[in-house]
């Protein structure tokens, strides 16, 4: 049953990722079913004496802008877009751009400087990336370069933006709105005043001393999460669009659903019920029933609230076969990228899917009490897979959920 | 671009505040929330309640009510930022030592709360209870336009039977300030306004079913881009509202500008035009009753 108002299926024809264990999707795959982990302590800037000196950084040996998530998607964007190219053919002209980004607040070195009387900069990109670089440049930066004319999304819905950005996307798409889009998302806040920030609110492991096991998504002695930075990008455009251009199909965005909690500004409603609500609607919109899903990538932050309750609303939405079904957390391995987890959480699911694999969580020795499902401890399994579904949940309460098909083609 | 359905679609409710001048404490459901909120996320609480009482529907929306919503450029007070630069310099230079031990002990948690873009979305769904889909974007109008288009859909497709689409800043702050003053054509803070505006959209039918009266409907709307590379090429804002050929300017109100029209506007039809700053061209034509 196909949701009756999508005119057209939205498929995935091409995929890039800058992440803290791979700079492609066939690297960030193997690694991922290799178990390794990308977190370590934090080299980028001297984090003193912050409660968290560790964070899973992406290894960039190329050149940065001063904003590292602009960088991030761009090299992410430039690969989805060569890589939907491999045909021959790029989709139609009209292309739209959806984009999660996450917030740069300022450079401390220039708001020092600013206070001291320093001047704006006379140069264009150096004024404008002055203090603090407006998150929007990006999306104007990269509709630019890919000449994007159809209006494009900025989604600024914290750690579901990513997944916000893909799922808008696909349902622009299916609604015959946009023709197709490149989207993902950036972030980077591995930098002193985010890491002091989410410090701040308690957030993120303190596990200084052994940061490859510091995350460690449903396991008891969980203490937070590792903070990740990275981008991924997708693109997406009609079946029939990609079918007469002789393009290479990875999998289908079957289903799109978000909610909010309305609960509290920290915490997850204690029945799940946000998660529950935008896990339902996503298959909902993809006309699916929960039976049908045979892996989920979990939000899965490695915080004491989430894993639990996330847990509570797969029981719920699963029943009694949420026992049987995998259940992963990327963010084991790469840590929390906020604004572009959901984004390489599905470049993560759509590769190991294909690949016919679940990636495993690693560091989870002893599951919490209430953390009773099927994590994939440690080790990848074979496992076939037709549907994944794919979870973020925000900050604030905003839940978005992803249900991804494999193309039979990738079989 | 338009919007899915635009003949079916109707205003119900508005709501707006501008400036500094106001008590968000009797709208809030619970005062204890005050303490979580920056000015940006108080603006959206208030002008979202309005535009729902002013609908006369409940407020608790419940599944069945989206938010669409534009939020400004990241605000900070000059007050928090003072303090971290005080507190985190030694001998006229950055020092993490003292940012890390001195500024972070001084660092209020809920800072990190009161500057999250997608933050007043969460204190109006709190507040009004709404459960449903959401798109959050940033920072201008042509998001707004954007938040129209997605609640348009929504509306059209049956996903919800209600959409709460907002545009909300904060521009009284030195992070917003700041930015205004290094672009192309720089506006002087003293021009800048913080604003929220909200409307209630419902489907006619829905709406007549209800016995909801009707305060705006849109007779057209276009959404363009045209990109261009921000680095390399200037960006200019021209915004123009009318209402019965009269212009009146709410090009100070950030993504609360056209919401904001459509709230103060008397009887007759609304025009609305711009090309932004960020490259999108849009406008729109409504009826007001």
């Amino acid at each position: 049953m196909r949701h009756l108002t999508k005119k057209h299926r939205v498929v995935v024809t091409g995929m890039g990722v800058v992440a803290p264990i791979g700079r492609s999707v066939g690297e960030l795959v193997d690694s991922l079913l290799s178990g390794r982990t990308g977190a370590g302590p934090i080299s980028t800037f001297d984090p003193a004496a912050l409660p968290t000196r560790i964070a899973a950084e992406v290894k960039w040996t190329g050149d940065i802008s001063r904003d590292r998530k602009m960088s991030f998607a761009s090299e992410a964007a430039r690969q989805a877009v060569e890589d939907a190219a491999t045909c021959g053919s790029m989709p139609e002209p009209e292309g739209g751009l959806s984009l999660g980004i996450g917030l740069e607040l300022f450079s401390m070195d220039d708001a020092i400087a600013k206070n001291a009387g320093a001047e704006l900069p006379i140069e264009r990109r150096e004024r404008l990336t002055f203090l603090q670089t407006p998150s929007d440049l990006c999306v104007s930066v990269l509709a630019a370069r890919f000449a994007l004319t159809a209006p494009p999304a900025t989604h600024v819905s914290a750690c579901a933006a990513g997944t916000d950005a893909i799922g808008g996307a696909a349902r622009m798409i299916a609604r015959g709105r946009r023709r197709w889009m490149l989207a993902g998302g950036a972030d980077s806040m591995i930098n002193p005043l985010g890491v002091a920030g989410f410090c701040s609110i308690g957030a993120m492991s303190t596990s200084n001393d052994d940061p490859a096991r510091a995350s460690r998504p449903f396991d008891r002695r969980r203490n937070g999460f590792v903070l990740g930075e990275g981008a991924a990008m997708l693109v997406l455009e009609r079946q029939s669009d990609a079918e007469a251009r002789g393009a290479r199909i990875y999998a289908e965005i079957a289903g799109y659903g978000t909610s909010f909690d309305a609960h509290g500004i920290s915490e997850p409603h204690p029945d799940g019920r946000g998660a529950f609500q935008a896990m339902s609607r996503a298959l909902a919109d993809a006309g699916v029933e929960p039976s049908a899903i045979d892996c989920i990538n979990a939000h899965g932050t490695s915080t004491p609230k989430n894993d639990i309750i996330e847990t509570t609303a797969i029981k719920r939405l699963l029943g009694e076969r949420a026992y049987r079904v995998p259940v992963s957390s990327t963010k084991s391995m790469i840590g929390h990228c906020i604004s572009a987890a959901g984004a390489v959480e599905a470049v993560a699911a759509i590769g190991c899917m294909n690949a016919g694999w679940v990636h495993p969580t690693i560091n989870l020795d002893e599951p919490d009490e209430g953390c009773d499902l099927d994590y994939v401890a440690h080790t990848a399994r074979r496992h076939e897979q037709q549907y994944v579904l794919s979870n973020s949940f925000a900050f604030g309460g905003q839940n978005a959920s992803l249900v991804i098909r494999r193309w039979p083609s990738t079989m | 671009m338009t919007l899915a359905g635009l003949e079916q679609l109707a205003v119900t409710g508005c709501g707006h505040v501008i400036g500094t001048d106001w008590d968000s404490t009797p709208v809030l459901k619970s005062r204890k929330m005050r303490k979580f909120m920056g000015r940006q996320d108080e603006l959206a609480v208030i002008a979202a309640v309005r535009a729902v009482e002013a609908a006369a529907l409940p407020k608790a929306l419940g599944e069945r009510c989206g938010l669409y919503l534009s939020v400004g450029f990241i605000p900070f007070e000059g007050a928090d930022l003072a303090m971290l630069v005080e507190a985190s310099s030694a001998e006229g230079r950055f020092s993490m030592e003292r940012f890390s031990t001195t500024a972070f002990r001084a660092l209020s948690p809920l800072l990190t709360f009161r500057c999250l873009p997608n933050m007043p979305a969460f204190h109006v769904s709190l507040n009004l209870d709404v459960q449903g889909p959401y798109s959050v974007g940033y920072p201008g109008i042509g998001q707004f336009y954007l938040a129209l288009e997605e609640a348009a859909s929504a509306l059209e497709d049956g996903t919800i039977d209600v959409a709460l689409v907002g545009g909300v800043a904060d521009q009284d702050n030195v992070l917003v300030q700041h930015h205004f003053s290094r672009i192309d054509g720089p506006i002087p803070a003293s021009t800048l306004s913080s604003a929220a505006g909200f409307l209630v959209l419902e489907r006619q039918p829905d709406a007549d079913r209800r016995g909801a009266a009707w305060r705006a409907r849109p007779i057209a709307c276009e959404i363009r881009y045209c990109p261009a590379d921000p680095f390399e090429v200037c960006g200019r804002h021209e915004e123009r509202t009318a209402i019965r050929g009269d212009s009146c300017d709410v090009a100070a109100l950030g993504p609360a500008g056209l919401a904001v029209a459509i709230s103060t506007a008397s009887s007759g039809r609304l025009t609305h035009s711009v090309r932004s700053r960020d490259r999108f061209v849009a406008s729109s034509e409504w009826e007001i009753a």
